[in-house]
């Protein structure tokens, strides 16, 4: 356990997501695999089931009464807890739930505000600001870009695409596109069906 | 006893003691706190938070905050029940839901708190592991995916030294499991059954249990066990006019709530195929059935006069040594020896009453008890527990004990001479040397300095030690506290206080063909047919031994008699019939009246002789160091002979074979 983190660790780690719902799962996820001592019931089993719960929300599965099981849990997890890890990452769901209202309802429509879950999101090129470059095709380590790459002598060019089903939700596209012609939208808003 | 102080539960004023547990204190005026990890008289580690309750104020884990004046303690709020009712909820969501198939169903503290807290189904994911379940033995099933991770058998285990069972992995996923994860047999596990006792569900569980009744079919009976000295106190529980399971008993709380494999499992061999059912005769050389009148008759014509004895051993009621001994004084019989008598007399046996349950340190001089090969496990269990519990122990043995290994202070080599140089360091240390205690030209060393600084430091210090050492050991009780002789059967000190030490020969002389007619009561450890004219044996079981013997009159075994013992602490302990004696047999009393009344001759015993005999107590006195060497001591042999016919009828054969396959 050499490398095991502590708890100002792991909740400065999920800085790194703005959506409290991943902020969530990667908390847990650490905080299950290091410092957690499962010495106690409430704590290990409470963050397991919360773990559960956040994944499927997470992954779109999510209903209101996984969000009522989060709500339940946390504050009587605080409560029951042995010592102060359990009772810290109780303390940190509560204030996801608290500081963002709404955001964990919202993913049970199939919305992720925050445009991070995977399963909610769908990479999307603008066709409008697409220079066919060929940037994302060569850092799409999916080949879900489809596209050709635009030659100086041949007018006209047809924007690139990206092809849902093999796209994974890396966002290496949106990060190598100089145009922002890379958007993240709900999956519900385009016409793909659900990978 | 600790000071009384006034807590407050839920508003109203209670006197409790002070510094015990808040579960034990609402226990003690009729509170019950819900707990899952919580096991009376071990320290609480407040893991399940099942016991959480208001201390002024604040939640707090009731198994750990220890009792102070002017608590005001709320043990049932909303937000208690609230927060009690999640974490059943959230075991309940990794638990197998089969309460109506499921053994345990009627004990089950989940099932009963689901019950309170009104949880029909868990609001949680399920969560279902698939655990390999170890049935590999026929003693104890193990089903970890029925496990609350409560703890409770991994603490118990530790306690009495075993080590066994030991949490693997963390978290909702962990287990209990063995070294390597092994089957039971294969890592150390001496099938005490002591985390039978401690699961609160189905996790643990008797491997024979199935189908056997409900739990709330069986009819409890608190009992003992006589297979050996340790005399257990025992729970039988009975189904049907059979024996469904034996639990230990006693108080939870006491380091002596503990009974080892032979006892727990022994009673198979009350409906072995060896099972003596009717009385027996030599015709022809063949044994054939006969009518007990008849075999009485020839008994009771056989067994009187000059040239006759009787032998018993010494796990037997006081009730049938009293028997014994009237019909040895109707009929005239010249000798009666109890097999107790060959390993001590009165003064080597009877002390003061000592309550080693209390002592905080223990001296075990001589003694070597073991849990693994069976010898006076229970009390080897007692000495681990309390030692764990933070008695202190000094260990004095001249061969290598394995109680040493937990032992504050060691000393080995000659134990009479250890004692003396002990009682000597004890004077130096400061304390008023006895009147008549000789010590000169003991020598000191560091370690009996060491020793001598605990028994110093002691409250009430206990000696456990042998009848050969006991006259030597009991020197240290002078001092202050006391000393315990450990016979080396159940009722070794009733027979003898019932006065069946020895009349005439001795027991050796007897099977020798001292005697040319022989009555044996119970299995001894008799190599053969005793070299006598006529024998005649009361047995529970048949052996190979006893298949030579002219008559044999089934006996009840002890889980089918009434009676009392004295046990080796010198307490009078009640016997109590659970089930009806198989066949024709009978309790030893009713077949000693029966043979008298074949004589024409009436025996009558009443119960507040057995009373006012078995309050005797002997002051202990200054003696000089020896050992008695006219004594002989009991090994592990004797022991396993005196327990064959146990081991042959039982499951536990199979433990005996595996055990000897582990060995070699």
């Amino acid at each position: 356990m050499a490398d095991e983190k502590d708890i100002k660790t792991i909740t400065e780690d999920t800085s790194k997501y703005r959506c409290p719902i991943q902020k969530a799962i990667l908390f847990l996820d650490e905080f299950i695999e290091g410092p957690m001592c499962a010495k106690c019931l409430p704590c290990p089993m409470g963050s397991y089931e919360m773990r559960v719960r956040c994944k499927r929300l997470a992954e779109g599965q999510g209903t209101l009464a996984d969000v009522e099981a989060i709500k339940n849990i946390a504050p009587i997890m605080f409560e029951a807890s042995m010592c102060k890890k359990g009772k810290d990452t109780a303390k940190f769901i509560i204030d996801t739930l608290e500081n963002l209202p709404g955001v964990y309802e919202a993913h049970t429509d199939g919305n992720c505000p925050d445009k991070e879950c995977a399963k909610l999101t769908a990479y999307r090129v603008i066709g409008d600001k697409c220079t066919a470059c060929d940037e994302c095709k060569v850092a799409c380590k999916d080949f879900a870009i489809l596209g050709e790459k635009r030659k100086p002598y041949l007018s006209g060019y047809y924007s690139y695409e990206v092809v849902d089903v093999r796209c994974t939700r890396c966002g290496k596209c949106a990060e190598v596109c100089k145009y922002g012609a890379i958007e993240v939208v709900n999956i519900k808003d385009t016409l793909a069906v659900k990978a | 006893m600790a000071n009384l102080i006034t807590i407050k539960i839920n508003g109203t004023e209670h006197k409790v003691p002070e510094g015990v547990n808040l579960i034990d204190a609402a226990q003690s005026v009729g509170v019950h706190i819900p707990n899952f990890c919580y096991l009376k008289g071990m320290k609480g580690i407040g893991a399940c938070r099942m016991c959480l309750v208001e201390v002024n104020g604040r939640a707090m884990t009731a198994c750990i905050m220890k009792t102070k004046d002017g608590m005001d303690v709320v043990t049932d709020s909303e937000k208690l029940k609230e927060s009690r009712k999640f974490v059943v909820d959230l075991i309940l969501s990794m638990h197998p839901l089969d309460c109506m198939t499921c053994t345990k169903a009627g004990v089950c503290e989940l099932q009963s708190y689901a019950y309170e807290f009104e949880i029909k189904e868990s609001s949680f994911s399920r969560k279902k592991f698939g655990f390999p379940i170890d049935d590999k033995n026929p003693f104890i099933k193990r089903d970890p995916d029925y496990c609350i991770l409560c703890g409770r058998c991994v603490r118990v285990c530790k306690e009495q030294g075993t080590s066994v069972l030991e949490f693997y992995g963390r978290g909702v996923g962990s287990r209990v499991t063995t070294a390597a994860d092994k089957p039971l047999q294969d890592s150390g596990c001496t099938f005490c059954g002591s985390c039978l006792d401690v699961c609160p569900v189905n996790a643990i569980v008797e491997a024979d249990r199935w189908r056997k009744g409900r739990e709330w079919q069986y009819e409890k009976t608190e009992s003992v066990c006589l297979y050996c000295a340790g005399a257990c106190d025992i729970k039988v529980s009975t189904h049907k006019g059979d024996v469904a399971k034996v639990c230990a008993g006693g108080d939870d709380a006491m380091a002596e709530h503990f009974i080892c494999a032979l006892g727990r499992y022994g009673f198979d061999s009350l409906n072995a195929e060896t099972r003596v059912l009717n009385p027996l005769k030599k015709v022809d050389g063949t044994l054939q059935e006969t009518t007990w009148a008849d075999a009485a008759k020839i008994v009771s014509e056989k067994i009187k006069g000059a040239g006759s004895g009787i032998l018993t051993v010494s796990s037997i009621t006081n009730e049938d040594a009293l028997a014994i001994k009237g019909y040895y004084e109707a009929a005239g019989v010249e000798n009666l020896v109890a097999s107790v008598s060959s390993y001590s007399d009165k003064a080597s046996l009877i002390g003061d009453a000592v309550d080693v349950e209390n002592a905080d340190l223990m001296i075990v001089a001589g003694l070597n008890p073991n849990q693994w090969t069976r010898f006076l496990p229970s009390i080897d269990a007692l000495i681990r527990t309390k030692a764990d519990r933070k008695a202190k122990l000094v260990v004095i043995n001249s061969e290598d004990a394995k109680i040493a290994e937990i032992a504050d202070v060691v000393l080995s080599g000659d134990e009479a001479s250890l004692l003396k140089s002990l009682a000597k360091a004890i004077a130096d240390a400061g304390l008023a040397l006895p009147a008549g205690l000789d010590v000169l030209g003991a020598s000191v060393s560091e370690d009996i300095t060491k020793a001598a600084e605990l028994f110093k430091n002691a409250q009430s210090p206990v000696v456990i030690t042998t009848p050969q050492l006991y006259q030597a050991a009991a020197n240290l009780a002078l001092f202050k506290g006391g000393a315990v002789s450990v016979g080396y059967e159940a009722n070794s000190k009733g027979v003898t206080l019932m006065g069946l030490q020895s009349k005439g020969l001795k027991c050796t002389d007897m099977v020798e063909g001292k005697v040319s007619s022989l009555l044996t009561v119970g299995h001894g450890p008799l190599p053969g047919r005793p070299k006598v004219d006529f024998w005649a044996a009361i047995v529970t079981n048949m052996t190979d031994v006893v298949k030579e013997a002219d008559i044999v009159l089934p006996m009840a075994a002890y889980l089918e008699t009434d009676g009392t013992i004295v046990d080796y602490q010198g307490r009078l302990k009640k016997l109590s019939k659970t089930v009806e004696p198989l066949g024709q047999a009978k309790p030893v009393a009713a077949i000693f009246t029966e043979i008298a009344k074949a004589a024409g001759k009436d025996i009558s015993i009443s119960a507040s002789e057995i009373e006012s005999l078995a309050k005797e107590t002997v002051k202990v006195k200054a003696a000089p160091f020896e050992k008695r060497t006219d004594l002989h001591a009991v090994s592990l042999e004797i022991e396993e002979l005196i327990q064959a016919h146990i081991v042959n009828g039982s499951r536990l054969f199979w433990l005996k074979e595996v055990q000897k396959v582990a060995v070699s």
